[in-house]
């Protein structure tokens, strides 16, 4: 049988370029067989074969196990292939690598050095757990090879193995110092190298090292090796400051005469984040003057960022960054040539900008630093519109064209050394279409530098800041222009300065107005859109400062607009408790020159903004509008309202309500209640408390916060739908437009098995006028009911105690006793439950029976008794006995 | 958690054809294939006259060198020297170029086998070993007299 060569299939690969994927195929059967062969050398060459096509993307997996039969060959070019397949095709949990344990010792026991070198590389390659500690001890032994080569292989092999084997640095770490002192530099430089990565994550554990560490930074001249010991000790620095004063002498030194930017870049950084450039001794710089350490970085950091190599400049603003944040003094000489690197073409390096030019700023240049940043995002703002340029053009014609003869192209030119000249040969046919794409395009970009913005505005409590109200108005535009996910960063930073600076509050109220008058940005909105948190934000100021600014009632609408249902409960909540209060205080200026016209417009603004609110309840969901058509009407919808709206809202139609019933009829002066309902919100003034404040308030004695203050609170996921109230409490007034679609509703939900709504004995579409009006809600109900349930709770405590006992000997007769009612019950009525069956475990969960008892009170029920009931319905049902408020109320209101 | 100064090397040309891929870290099969493609995509669109040869990747970064139709790149912490990863791409482009003697592509897709030793001889295991290029090919010179 003829095998093919590796350069056998190569040449076939590029010779078949039209029919590939069956050529690999093909390949891959003669791999198949190949790799049984008994000829080592065919195995082998079947191996590397595989190998190959495995960089193209093909599986080698089924081969594990002849890669590792290759790797036991005798001869090293098999051996070799062995360990290149397998250091390139196996993982971590490829089974068969515990096979490859003895075949590994064999091979770094061996004579041949090169057998040595293959199984250092392969088993620093594959380790895992079971082989790092299978090994250790053999790879140890190998420190001590004769030759240099071997021991610094081994070194990095061995801090591969402890990665996988921690326990192994108890033994490691001993050795690894006595490397520092090898006679061979490369041994030393990968015990530096070994060093510095392992004190990255344990400094601790390497500080004894540091006088050998010292001896070499002021010997050694290999840049490679500097730079690792640099870096070791900015680690080193960080646990023990006193070395700072220390490195300072050599640091210095190579920072005057290095000219390797690399070298230079890194014992910068050392100086900073070592905070070597604090220590207060002069230095002779190259010219013999003396010079502060600092001041010398400082120019040399000119030096980096002012480079015409793109990645020098990189390194020198990732440097000055650093230096910022660190030294803001030191760094602030560096703004205006920082300043243009904002509009480098270069994203990469416009981020390193942004990074260093927040801490830089001053109260002089923030505003012409704001306002470069504004006109990029908004000026790229129009063109992140269209499309991006599509990945797929990289595989364009042209290129693939030219790609033929760049095959043969010399990767360096003739003079080898110049890398710019060979990169400046070859022209790429895209070079065009991305330079031409703008960075301040990129969402990634413009997250940062809103960021950045806002972070060199506020930093240390505004201490850049002049003008607040400039501020304000730049978090607004950003609103507009960031079309990036900001909201929640913006709504933060303008409640912010709105709570901590009084003198703003009156112009964010205005900016929050504007954004809230905003019909284009209102009608867009959504709950998950970017603009949701500071809108909301907007309308809290809004509602909570509106007194500084004199009332206007169309606030009230801007608060309760359209795209509301779409907001998230929460921010729905926020919403209507800041129209609450600018009702309120549009009540109270009105009243002070009350006159027929105020008395009019109190009237309509009260009216429609309680339509809105039904409204809102209404298109709160689907299922509550059903659920208004089977029964309860408003109550009902309320009670599928999120709990922390549901309260907003019953507040704020009670007030409504209250207000309405106040001047149903033209008065002398203002009601009281228009004078006095806004002071139910501004008795106390909310004033900023710093986050810690809690803190230093001492804990009272016999505080114990983990125990429950009361019962467990009832799962009010349960949503019970109380029954319609019966026919002679029905008020005529209905808007047909709430009763459409409920109709439509409640044929629908018959058939849908999920739905819980009352049967067919309530009267199915009868009664979906049969429901109280908005109008007919007493407004005391709901606090009765409140009290209700606390009592409540109280009552079904005692009764239960004593009805455990009870029940014991009795089990049946209560219960019996609901089912014969049940029966008889005429009709379904409110949930009322008597006294006599409270804590009756069958009530507990079972609204049906709470229905049915109910059904016996039901001449003696009143309209207003019924809302009462409904209202605390949840505590009605889970707590029975509530008939006691109800009646109570019930003959009061009678 | 300790870290690898390297996590990978990939040489791709600029259709993405992979022509070196070494993983220092552990990578899952599917994981590698996601790399190389992503990794092709950030690094060929770039502008390789106005733009550093770094680039952001996750949480790592990319420093890549162009060599005729050829992005040499490797993906490195971000607290690593960037100035002397690229030397030490350099370095390993050099090499490369001193043993075939004025490479090209085809030399890489020939020799595939070479490259992964020279690529050992320079880094192992994520580390740089070994940066004097006599020394490398020397040593270079013994492994092929080995065969």
């Amino acid at each position: 049988m003829f095998e093919k060569s590796l350069t056998d299939l190569i040449q076939g690969l590029r010779a078949n370029k039209r029919n590939e994927t069956a050529y690999i195929q093909k390949s891959l059967e003669e791999i198949q067989s190949e790799v049984q062969s008994s000829d080592t050398n065919v195995k082998s060459t079947a191996i590397d074969k595989l190998n190959y096509l495995h960089m193209l993307g093909y599986d080698m997996n089924w081969a594990n196990f002849n890669v590792v039969e290759v790797m036991a060959a005798s001869r090293f070019s098999e051996k070799r292939s062995g360990y290149l397949a397998a250091t390139q095709s196996f993982h971590q949990e490829t089974d068969v690598l515990m096979l490859t344990t003895n075949l590994i010792r064999k091979d770094l026991a061996s004579a041949n050095v090169m057998e040595v070198s293959v199984a250092l590389d392969g088993l620093a390659q594959i380790t895992t757990l079971e082989l790092s500690m299978d090994l250790f001890d053999d790879v140890l032994a190998v420190l001590g090879h004769s030759r240099p080569y071997i021991r610094k292989k081994a070194l990095i092999c061995l801090y591969k193995l402890v990665l996988k084997y921690p326990e192994g640095l108890h033994a490691f770490v001993p050795q690894l110092k006595e490397r520092l002192d090898d006679p061979d530099p490369s041994v030393i430089s990968a015990a530096v190298t070994v060093i510095c990565e392992l004190a990255h994550s344990n400094p601790r554990n390497y500080l004894p090292l540091a006088p050998k560490l010292y001896h070499l930074l002021n010997t050694l001249t290999n840049n490679w090796i500097l730079i690792k010991i640099v870096k070791l000790f900015a680690s080193l620095a960080s646990i023990e400051p006193r070395l700072a004063k220390k490195i300072h002498g050599p640091l210095s030194q190579l920072v005057c005469t290095t000219t390797a930017m690399s070298l230079l870049y890194e014992c910068i950084h050392t100086a900073i984040v070592a905070d070597v450039i604090s220590v207060p001794v002069p230095i002779v710089d190259s010219i013999g003057r003396e010079v502060e350490f600092a001041d010398l970085c400082a120019r040399k950091l000119t030096l980096l960022y002012e480079s015409p190599d793109q990645n020098v400049r990189y390194v020198g603003l990732v440097a000055l960054s650093l230096m910022q944040q660190k030294r803001p003094d030191l760094a602030s000489i560096h703004f205006e040539p920082i300043l243009k690197y904002l509009d480098d073409p270069d994203q990469s390096i416009r981020m390193r900008a942004l990074e260093a030019i927040s801490g830089i700023v001053t109260r002089k240049n923030l505003s012409k630093t704001v306002k470069r940043l504004m006109s990029q995002l908004i000026l790229s703002n129009t063109i992140a519109l269209q499309p991006e340029h599509s990945a797929g053009s990289l595989f364009d014609k042209s290129s693939v064209n030219s790609d033929a003869s760049s095959l043969d192209t010399p990767l360096l030119d003739s003079n080898g050394t110049t890398f710019a000249s060979a990169r400046g040969a070859i022209i790429s046919p895209r070079k065009a279409n991305s330079a031409a794409s703008d960075p301040a395009d990129n969402p990634e970009y413009r997250l940062a530098a809103i960021e950045a913005i806002v972070d060199m505005c506020t930093r240390n409590s505004y201490s850049n800041l002049a003008n607040f109200e400039w501020y304000v108005a730049t978090l607004v535009d950003l609103v507009y222009v960031a079309s990036v996910d900001v909201g929640k960063l913006l709504s933060a930073k303008l409640l912010d300065v709105t709570v901590r600076v009084r003198q703003v509050r009156e112009f964010s109220i205005k900016m929050g107005r504007s954004l809230l008058s905003d019909s284009q940005l209102m009608s867009q909105i959504a709950a998950d859109s970017s603009q949701a948190p500071i809108v909301t934000t907007a309308a809290y100021i809004l509602g909570e400062y509106c007194m500084l600014l004199p009332a206007n009632a169309d606030d009230v609408g801007f608060l309760l607009p359209e795209s509301l249902p779409r907001f998230s409960p929460d921010q729905q909540s926020t919403f209507i408790q800041a129209a609450m209060k600018t009702y309120t205080n549009w009540l109270k200026d009105s009243s002070e020159y009350w006159n027929s016209d105020i008395w009019e417009s109190v009237r309509s603004v009260t009216s429609t903004t309680l339509s809105k609110l039904s409204e809102l309840i209404y298109t709160e969901d689907v299922n509550v509008t059903a659920a208004g058509s089977n029964a309860g009407g408003l109550e009902s919808a309320f009670a599928l309202l999120p709990l922390q709206m549901n309260s907003q809202l019953r507040h704020f139609i009670e007030i409504l309500k209250a207000v309405s019933m106040a001047t149903s009829n033209l008065s002398e002066s203002a009601p009281h209640i228009c004078q006095e309902l806004h002071s139910l919100f501004t008795a106390f003034e909310l004033n900023p408390v710093s986050a810690a404040a809690q803190g230093k308030v001492p804990m009272p004695d016999g505080l114990d916060l983990d125990s429950f203050i009361g019962d467990a609170i009832p799962d009010t996921t349960l949503t019970v739908i109380p029954p319609s109230p019966p026919p002679h409490v029905v008020r005529s007034h209905r808007s047909g437009s709430m009763g459409q679609p409920r109709r439509h509703n409640s044929s629908r939900n018959k058939n849908d098995p999920f739905y819980l709504g009352s049967s067919a004995k309530d009267g199915g579409d009868r009664n979906f006028d049969d429901l109280p009006d908005v109008d007919d809600i007493p407004v005391v109900a709901l606090d009765l009911s409140h009290i209700g349930s606390t009592k409540l709770v109280d009552n079904a405590k005692k009764s239960k105690k004593k009805k455990s006992k009870k029940d014991k000997s009795r089990p049946e007769t209560h219960s019996k006793r609901h089912r014969r009612r049940k029966a008889k019950s005429p009709s379904p009525s409110p949930p009322i439950a008597p006294v006599e069956i409270a804590g009756d475990e069958d009530m507990i969960d079972d609204s049906e029976d709470g229905m049915v008892i109910a059904g016996q009170q039901q001449q003696t029920v009143s309209a207003a008794e019924q809302l009462a009931a409904t209202t605390s319905e949840r505590s009605i049902v889970d707590n029975p006995g509530g008939d006691n408020i109800g009646k109570n109320e019930g003959h009061r209101s009678a | 958690m300790f870290l690898e100064s390297i996590r990978f090397i990939l040489v791709q040309n600029r259709q993405g054809k992979t022509r070196l891929e070494k993983w220092y870290s552990d990578y899952g099969e599917q994981e590698r294939q996601k790399l190389k493609a992503e990794v092709h995509r950030t690094v060929a669109s770039r502008d390789q006259k106005h733009q550093s040869n770094f680039v952001e990747f996750y949480n790592h970064r990319i420093i890549y060198r162009r060599y005729a139709g050829l992005f040499f790149c490797f993906c490195v912490d971000t607290n690593d020297n960037e100035l002397a990863c690229l030397e030490a791409i350099h370095l390993f482009v050099e090499v490369l170029d001193s043993y075939h003697g004025n490479v090209c592509e085809l030399d890489l897709v020939f020799n595939f086998y070479m490259v992964y030793a020279v690529l050992d001889e320079i880094i192992l295991a994520g580390e740089i070993q070994e940066t004097s290029r006599s020394v490398i090919l020397s040593r270079l010179d013994q492994l092929s007299n080995l065969e």
